[in-house]
């Protein structure tokens, strides 16, 4: 768990090539403890992560830049402890309400996966996007620019070799870009280069002017947060165990469309104008999102043997190493085993949350530390992080280049989120296109799953037109 | 200001697109399908954007649910200071190819603790210290990361 705690600070290793490199240790251990071992330090990476997201706008992992929108916002306005309490609280009850799909969903679950095919995993892509794009502007011009910055992640998604006919796309004769392009570099490019800058502009610290004292306190209004707005949290992290569900969507995904979830929520077009300026809603919804993605992704994982994501392809191999075969056994022979699973998830988030606590007052002091003692320190973090991607040079180009591509955006009034998610889905989304169309031709488009997700996606995207036609109606019935 | 960049965002897109969906052509069509489906509506889109800004009526600035950049400071200072921000980012990656992390590191704090924070020498010092020995005692004592020594150093031998 320390280690956890320290990746997610200091965003150092990919946590994938952490979770690989603890494998050969669960050799001697019982199933029960080799689970522990992993799982407990899979689980709450992403509540560590939170912390830097929050405190300096730097994402210490893929699966926590859109709490940066919201929760650093509040941080700059000196509420940086009832937002770093509203993360902590948030992504306990997500890890709990994920926990709890783990060891409820598993029978309901399988038949609705089951039911999704390519066409209908590619048009469930769509639907995220037009989801983040629709909502994170105002306005028809607000929404163009959403859909310009999805389309550029899509875009972006593509460099490197293809992995269909393995042409080299958009590589500049270049061989480090025939992998494609790392979401770490490309994160913290986007989104610590703006800060950092932002930060020497203003000259002060990262809270401005507010008094020391007072940033501290609010933690306990954080956490009260969550239960003002529980039906939110409940829903986010419902969103959040779905996409954990979802094979191939991922964390990244998953507190994307809860942060769109959380826009949504907005009544009026004024109350979505604060979303970004630092609504604690903002943080809720990624943050309990961020961790009930991961009951929702042992279930395929355990249940059918399935894994959704690269972490839990490792954490597949983890079983095998232990002589287990994932699947209906582990629902029968191997049930406490799978309750185990459960329980760990719940522990070692109760832990982190806990030791974090603990900590919070230290940790959102550092927002009142003078600008000028934070810059170089961030940016030996931020280059650092960057390098570690993959050991190379380029990383930190490619985050140079990010950054001033981030810094333009934020100039330029365009939203960020549609093009990291553009960046996450592209890959996926490609690959079950080019199975739809190779196995069903045009005919993909007319299965009712992609027909009601198709309507979702309409639907979505109509949805903020609808609200400023009801708002403009109800103001002029006032009047 | 937004609209300049927005405009030279929506013309870098368009060259990008446009530069995307004729290259595709070439490819087979298992490479080329995903391409041309996004390239040529995202050049659309770009172009759209671009002949609202060149064309449309001129309104208020419509903010994304995004990070704002902060208008405390007069235009002139605020600019003055992203060159010197940006140049300190891109001297320290100079600086790390040049000589590597485990020397980078501490010449980057010490220069912009003294240079841009104006602080005094022992606190300079000290800091420095600090952020370095935190730099190797986690990063290289504790998880052995592989940094290279630096491209003038490997050049001196």
């Amino acid at each position: 768990m320390l280690d956890a705690l320290l990746q997610g600070l200091f965003l150092v290793l990919q946590w994938t090539t952490t979770l690989a490199l603890m494998l050969p240790f669960i050799y001697n251990m019982q199933p029960v403890e080799a689970f522990a071992f992993l799982l407990g330090m899979h689980s709450v990476v992403a509540t560590t992560g939170d912390v830097t997201s929050i405190l300096f706008g730097v994402p210490g992992e893929a699966t926590t830049a859109a709490i940066i929108l919201d929760g650093h916002a509040m941080a700059k306005k000196g509420e940086a402890g009832r937002a770093l309490g509203a993360a902590l609280a948030s992504s306990l009850v997500g890890a709990l309400i994920g926990a709890a799909a783990l060891a409820l969903a598993i029978p309901i679950v399988r038949p609705l996966v089951l039911t999704f095919g390519s066409p209908e995993l590619f048009m469930l892509a769509i639907v995220g996007l037009a989801f983040i794009a629709s909502l994170s502007a105002q306005g028809a011009r607000g929404m163009l620019r959403g859909f310009l910055a999805g389309g550029l992640g899509l875009f972006l998604a593509m460099v490197g070799q293809d992995p269909q006919a393995g042409v080299a796309r958009f590589t500049l004769d270049t061989l480090y870009l025939w992998q494609g392009l790392d979401l770490v570099p490309v994160l913290v490019g986007l989104f610590a280069i703006p800060e950092i800058i932002d930060l020497v502009v203003r000259g002060t610290s990262i809270a401005g002017n507010v008094p020391a004292g007072r940033i501290s306190h609010g933690a306990l209004e954080g956490v009260k947060d969550v239960f003002r707005h529980w039906q939110l949290t409940i829903r986010c992290a419902l969103i959040g165990t779905f996409v954990g569900i979802t094979p191939g969507l991922g964390g990244a995904v998953a507190q994307w469309m809860a942060y769109g979830h959380a826009t949504q929520s907005a009544r009026t077009p004024e109350e979505r104008q604060r979303f970004g300026t630092g609504d604690v809603r903002g943080v809720l919804g990624p943050g309990a999102a961020c961790n009930s993605k991961e009951g929702g992704a042992l279930i395929p994982t355990v249940a059918f043997g399935v894994p959704g994501s690269t972490s839990m392809a490792i954490l597949l191999g983890g079983f095998f190493l232990l002589g287990l075969v994932p699947g209906p056994d582990m629902l029968t022979k191997h049930l406490p085993l799978t309750f185990s699973l459960v329980w760990t998830i719940v522990l070692a988030n109760i832990i982190t949350v806990g030791a974090c606590f603990l900590l919070l007052n230290r940790l959102t002091a550092l927002t009142a530390v003078p600008g000028h003692l934070l810059v170089p320190v961030i940016l030996v973090l931020v280059f650092i992080g960057s390098y570690t991607s993959n050991s190379s040079y380029a990383d930190i180009v490619v985050t140079l280049v990010f950054g001033a591509v981030g810094y333009f955006m934020v100039l330029a009034g365009w939203p960020r989120a549609p093009l990291v998610l553009g960046l996450v889905l592209g890959k996926i989304a490609e690959n079950y296109l080019y199975i739809s169309v190779a196995r069903y031709e045009a005919a993909w488009l007319m299965r009712p799953v992609v027909l009601v997700l198709l309507a979702i996606a309409i639907g979505v995207i109509l949805y903020p037109a609808f609200q400023a036609w009801r708002a403009r109606a109800r103001k002029e019935a006032h009047a | 200001m937004h609209n300049r960049a927005s405009l030279g965002l929506a013309i870098a897109i368009m060259v990008l697109a446009g530069w995307g969906t004729l290259s595709a052509l070439a490819w087979p069509w298992k490479a080329k399908l995903f391409p041309l489906v996004i390239g040529i509506p995202l050049f659309c889109l770009a172009a759209a954007e671009a002949l609202w800004i060149v064309f449309g009526r001129r309104g208020t600035r419509q903010a994304a649910a995004d990070f704002q950049l902060s208008t405390d400071q007069a235009p002139e200072v605020a600019r003055r200071r992203t060159a010197i921000a940006a140049a300190w980012t891109v001297g320290f990656f100079v600086l790390i190819v040049l000589l590597g992390f485990q020397i980078a590191v501490p010449v980057l704090v010490f220069a912009y603790l003294k240079l841009q924070g104006k602080e005094g020498w022992i606190f300079t010092t000290v800091f420095t210290a600090a952020v370095w020995a935190f730099f190797y005692g986690l990063f290289d004592l504790l998880l052995h990361l592989p940094f290279p020594p630096g491209v003038l150093l490997e050049w001196l031998g």
